[in-house]
């Protein structure tokens, strides 16, 4: 007995050891459940027990920034069935009946009629008279208590109306047949639009009993917040009434935008796209009917990228307003050579404010050459400094970033080509963007698409407000730029954008489109960008045609008559009071009359420069009591209205009897002899009527006593034709 | 008969630990059928009366020498074995939830007699162990112990009740082990059952395509029932049928997971209140442990059925005599089965069987003679103090 007992005893530690090991298995069993798995088995738990009907919310409207609807959410209401109250024998007539008054296919209805749920949608948001329609039918149903239509239900949903169709439809995008944003601003503020959708949750048994005091919630819809865009509806439709009478042209070009800005904010005012399409049907259009151009698409901008390389250049001190240029008609970079556009009759000397008028290549290459010479990286510094190669942080999706060279790969060619807007691809609104940075003082601002946004009742939940992201140029270079381009307009290359009674400043763009191993042949994008007015800039403009059709296809041939129709109506209707009160239709003419451009009287006498202002038909008002003119402002050659007072600073002495050759274009025989005279320089005319060459060039220092040649004549148009073909 | 100083050597801890055992389990019964008939009060009421008699049989055995059981062994032995039989052709009242034949109806009353063999069977095989030491080292001992339990295995697993079966099974290895049979033996023995249940579940898992699907056709005929099969197939992967065979498992895992660490409140657990699991007052009452009462919950009950189930081992290592120690054990070793398996079933780590949770589950035959054997338990611990030299 001893030794079985001992024997047992010994036995018993296994016995002990096996519980052990039963009950940690268990225990880690058990906590395995609880703790690791707990979350998603409690959430299981729940779905097991509880069904959850959604209440949607209401999708946010979106309007302009007058107020005025652009989309909003209406109810509609959808037709579904709940098979499992249908009994077999009444199968076929409810989807007989369905199928005759909803216009669908019967043996489709039919297998709806008998999948094994609760629920199947027969029709989503159907008409108005099949709605109508049915609901008559049930009532009679109802009334003579038949089962012809037992288990049909009616559902009320949602649907985005877009009541201005395709007035900003680019932009706006559309909303899904769920309510979910799809493109524009319906899919990049979804989150803002869509609200939050309510439920009713109603807890079941295991039997399918709805337990009475278990949980009942209703959580209460949030609706969306309502968006007011920065977009005017009338600037949007002065924009698309434009684009829409040139794609109906007989030459329409491929594609076209127009995208406007206010450069005090950085507000968006206009921003349309063609094609474009109904984002009430649009299922029915290509997606390329659908793109949002003006940020997913880069292009090479051209010759309006030179108001970027001559802010630069300005800003960095590199060149002066009053630095003289040579085009020989071309410049040679290492083995490349870059022509100037009209180098079969080279522009030659000219001042800083001539070669943007000129738009002529070599002197900006020149102004990058000399940035770099100054300092390396300079011109690189602006165009990181206006926002190229950066997303502008709209709020948009897809927007692109354009596409900049690599600054450690960069070739001095690469550099000189992207002075004339080639070798750099930008996107429309970045363009917009940096030039409103010039137009507005020198501060690179955010551009901004949303205005407010409120909620259901109108309380405001968030404004959106100026948003300065650095300074970029001097707020004097800012200037003298936006005078300059209106040189462009009244002198130059952009003549067609001129806006009678309004001070416009702009640059033309004409670039060749790239395609596989190189540009392609014949295929242009040709655009303008506009600043107006330019003494108070409130709208900066660009206007882009996509390979024009049309035998004409430079910038300043065929978008900037485009953006002069826009223009002037949105300067009417922005208030901008007309500057100019003497307005002609013959637009040349006048201009040669109600502008001029200002002399340099630095280094004349106080008398002499009296003279020479006056004929000049402006006025002065003389500072100190020196003997000479040290300084004036505005700066020689920029172009002001006939009357402007110039001021002039005396000094008492110079050491120089060089005077500046002034800008005699424009100017009848009497008064030339008259300015040149008070300079002391000799006059030689030839021809009659009035200036439109002279020799030297305005700008260049002579002596006094020097002899200048003017050359004159009868016709009413100074500029020569050649003057308003360019083909960067 | 009944000397009252033999009181003195009453294990006071051991029936504390059972009296916080049966207060928890009311406490828990109280909520767990609470939802299942219109009366949540009937399953609890019905308890306390099984209860009520429980107490009575276990004092009454408790105060009844074990050592006069063994002249009634081989009467005890063969009556249950006709009762086993008997079973089998009880007639099911039209209501019966299940027809398979394991109980006898009496009323509203159910009497399950395999509960009633597994005590019995305990003492008798007790009682052979014991007388046999001598031999014990013989083929014969092994032999004659394995054929004493095969009559009683085989007919309660053709009721069918594979649950119970196993319980036996377990019990007997134990109790074998303990007697002294040599190592070998045994483990011989262990290393064919593993075999098996090895075999088994390779079979299953050809006919299965890997535990994909219901069972069909096996390479293998085995002498189980189909559902028995199903079981295994859905242990292994409770997803494939997951409203059908898999149904119990996984509500039962989501119950008890759902709870957490701190439970969601006594009464307040949605799955199994809301009777997503099923038979949660009877086999899964764990369940309702668990998702109630949490992890922490559960891990006092497990912790209280461990400290009982080691205070009963040192009760059988302070017996008296071989015959004690291996009643005593015996009955360590049915519990600790059924607390595993049971608890392990609820958790997802074994396969579904009909065992119950001994004490805890609602059920007047298990409760009745799970209490009977407590009663064992404390005659072979009053009585340690006799000393046969």
């Amino acid at each position: 007995m001893q030794k079985s007992q001992f024997m047992l005893r010994k036995n018993l530690v296994g016995v002990f050891m096996l519980l052990t090991f039963c009950f940690v298995l268990v225990g880690v069993g058990l906590g395995y459940r609880t703790l690791v798995q707990g979350a998603e088995l409690q959430s299981k738990a729940e779905n097991t027990r509880t069904r959850s009907v959604t209440v949607p919310a209401n999708r946010g409207t979106i309007y302009d920034r007058t107020g005025s609807v652009l989309a909003v959410s209406v109810s509609t209401d959808s037709v579904a069935v709940n098979p499992s109250q249908i009994k077999d024998a009444d199968l076929p007539g409810v989807a007989e009946k369905l199928s005759a008054i909803l216009e669908l296919d019967y043996s489709a209805v039919y297998e709806r009629l008998t999948k094994n749920s609760y629920f199947e949608w027969i029709k989503r948001r159907a008409d108005f008279e099949m709605i109508d329609e049915l609901k008559a039918e049930m009532q009679s149903d109802k009334e003579s208590k038949t089962k012809t239509l037992s288990g049909v239900m009616l559902v009320e949903e949602t649907q985005r109306y877009y009541p201005k169709v395709t007035l900003a439809a680019n932009l706006l995008g559309f909303a899904g047949i769920d309510n979910q944003g799809l493109e524009g601003i319906e899919y990049s503020y979804d989150e803002i639009l869509k609200g939050v959708d309510g439920s009713i949750v109603t807890e079941f048994d295991s039997k399918n009993n709805i337990i009475q005091q278990a949980i009942q919630e209703y959580n209460q819809p949030q609706d969306g917040y309502n968006i007011y865009l920065t977009i005017d509806e009338n600037i949007q439709y002065f924009a698309e009434r434009e684009l829409d009478n040139l794609m109906n042209s007989e030459t329409p070009p491929k594609a076209a935008a127009v995208l406007a800005m206010d450069p005090k904010t950085g507000a968006i005012l206009a921003w349309a796209n063609r094609p474009t399409y109904d984002p009430n049907n649009y299922q029915q259009y290509d997606s390329s009917y659908r793109r949002n151009m003006l940020i997913t698409d880069v292009y090479e901008p051209g010759s309006t990228f030179k108001i970027i390389t001559a802010s630069a250049a300005l800003d960095s001190g590199a060149v002066t307003v009053n630095d003289r240029f040579y085009d020989p008609g071309y410049v040679q970079v290492g083995s490349a050579k870059i022509s100037c556009w009209r180098d079969y009759r080279p522009h030659g000397s000219q001042s800083f404010a001539e070669i943007i008028q000129n738009s002529c290549n070599p002197c900006f290459v020149n102004l990058v050459q000399r940035m770099e010479e100054k300092q390396k990286g300079t011109f690189y510094k602006y165009i990181d400094a206006f926002g190229f190669g950066q997303i502008t942080g709209l709020g948009l999706q897809g927007e692109s970033k354009g596409l900049v060279i690599n600054p450690d790969r960069v070739t001095t060619l690469d550099m000189s080509t992207m002075s004339i807007g080639q070798s750099i691809a930008v996107t429309p609104l970045q363009l917009v963007t940096a030039v409103s940075a010039v137009a507005n003082g020198g501060i690179l601002l955010q551009p901004q698409i949303i205005d407010h946004i409120t909620d259901k009742d109108g309380n405001m939940i968030q404004e959106f407000e100026k948003k300065e992201v650095r300074r970029v140029i001097s707020e004097d270079v800012a200037d003298t730029v936006c005078l300059m381009l209106e040189n462009v307009v009244t002198k130059g290359t952009g003549s067609r954008a001129y806006v009678p009674g309004y001070r416009v400043g702009g640059k033309s763009g004409t670039a060749q489109k790239p395609g596989e191993g190189g540009y392609v042949d014949g295929k242009y994008i040709a655009s303008f960008c506009a600043i107006a007015p330019v003494d108070d800039p409130r709208v900066v403009m660009l206007v882009i045609l996509d390979e024009p059709s049309s035998e004409l296809y430079q910038g300043g041939q065929v978008a900037a008559p485009v953006l002069q129709l826009i223009m002037a109506d949105t300067l009417r209707y922005l208030g901008v009071v007309s500057q100019l009160q003497d307005i002609k239709t013959e637009k040349i003419d006048f201009k040669a009359e109600q502008l001029t451009s200002v002399p340099d009287v630095r280094g004349l006498t106080v008398e002499e420069a009296q003279k020479v202002i006056s004929v000049a038909g402006l006025n002065y008002q003389i500072n100190g009591s020196g003997t000479y003119i040290g300084s004036q402002t505005p700066a020689s050659f920029s172009q002001v209205a006939v009357g402007t007072t110039i001021l002039l600073d005396t000094i008492g002495s110079t050491d120089t009897d060089m005077v500046t050759v002034p800008d005699l274009t424009g100017r009848y025989v009497r008064e030339v002899a008259e300015i040149l005279n008070a300079m002391g320089l000799k006059v030689k005319t030839e021809g009659s009527g009035q200036a439109y060459e002279q020799s030297p060039v305005p700008g260049v220092r002579v002596n006094r006593g020097d002899v200048i040649t003017v050359y004159f004549h009868n016709n009413n148009s100074v500029l020569p034709e050649d003057n308003l073909e360019e083909p960067y | 008969m009944f000397d009252k100083k033999i009181l003195k050597n009453l294990d006071w801890v051991f029936l504390l630990l059972l009296a916080l055992l049966m207060t928890f389990s009311f406490v828990v019964l109280i909520s767990a059928s609470s939802n299942v008939v219109s009366n949540p009060f009937y399953y609890v009421q019905r308890q306390a009366i099984f209860f009520g008699i429980s107490l009575v049989s276990m004092t009454v055995v408790a105060l009844f020498n074990y050592r006069n059981l063994a002249s009634y062994s081989s009467l005890a032995y063969v009556v249950v074995l006709l009762l086993l039989l008997a079973v089998l052709f009880a007639p099911h009242p039209s209501n019966a939830s299940t027809d398979a034949n394991r109980w006898f109806y009496i009323g509203t009353y159910q009497l399950q007699p395999s509960e009633l063999a597994k005590l019995v069977f305990i003492v008798v095989l007790a009682n052979y162990l014991s007388r046999r030491q001598d031999t014990i080292h013989e083929w014969r001992t092994f032999w004659v112990s394995l054929g004493m339990a095969a009559p009683f295995m085989f007919l309660i697993l053709i009721e069918p009740d594979l649950g119970t079966t196993m319980v036996f099974g377990f019990m007997v290895v134990v109790m074998m082990w303990l007697s002294g049979i040599p190592r070998r033996r045994m483990l011989a023995m262990l290393a064919i059952i593993v075999l098996l249940v090895g075999f088994v579940f390779l079979d299953l898992w050809v006919a299965t395509d890997g535990f994909d699907h219901m069972i069909e056709e096996l390479p293998v005929p085995l002498p189980m029932h189909t559902y028995q099969l199903n079981r295994l197939i859905i242990f292994i992967n409770p997803d494939m049928d997951p409203l059908k065979e898999g149904y119990q498992i996984i509500q039962s895992k989501v119950a008890i997971g759902s709870g957490g660490m701190f439970g969601k409140g006594y009464g307040e657990g949605s799955q199994v209140q809301s009777n997503f699991v099923p038979y949660h007052h009877t086999d899964f009452i764990f369940a309702v442990v668990g998702e109630e009462l949490g992890f922490l919950g559960a891990l006092v009950v497990l912790l209280i059925y461990m400290l009982l189930l080691l205070r009963m081992m040192r009760i059988a290592n302070q017996s008296a005599d071989l015959f004690g120690s291996l009643i005593v054990s015996g009955i360590v070793a049915m519990l600790m089965f059924q607390i595993f398996v049971n608890i392990g079933m609820t958790v997802g780590i074994m396969p579904i069987t009909g065992i119950t949770m001994p004490f805890f589950s609602y059920g007047g035959s298990s409760l009745l003679f799970n209490m009977t054997a407590i009663g064992l338990i404390l005659s072979v611990n009053m009585r340690r103090e006799i000393k046969i030299f």
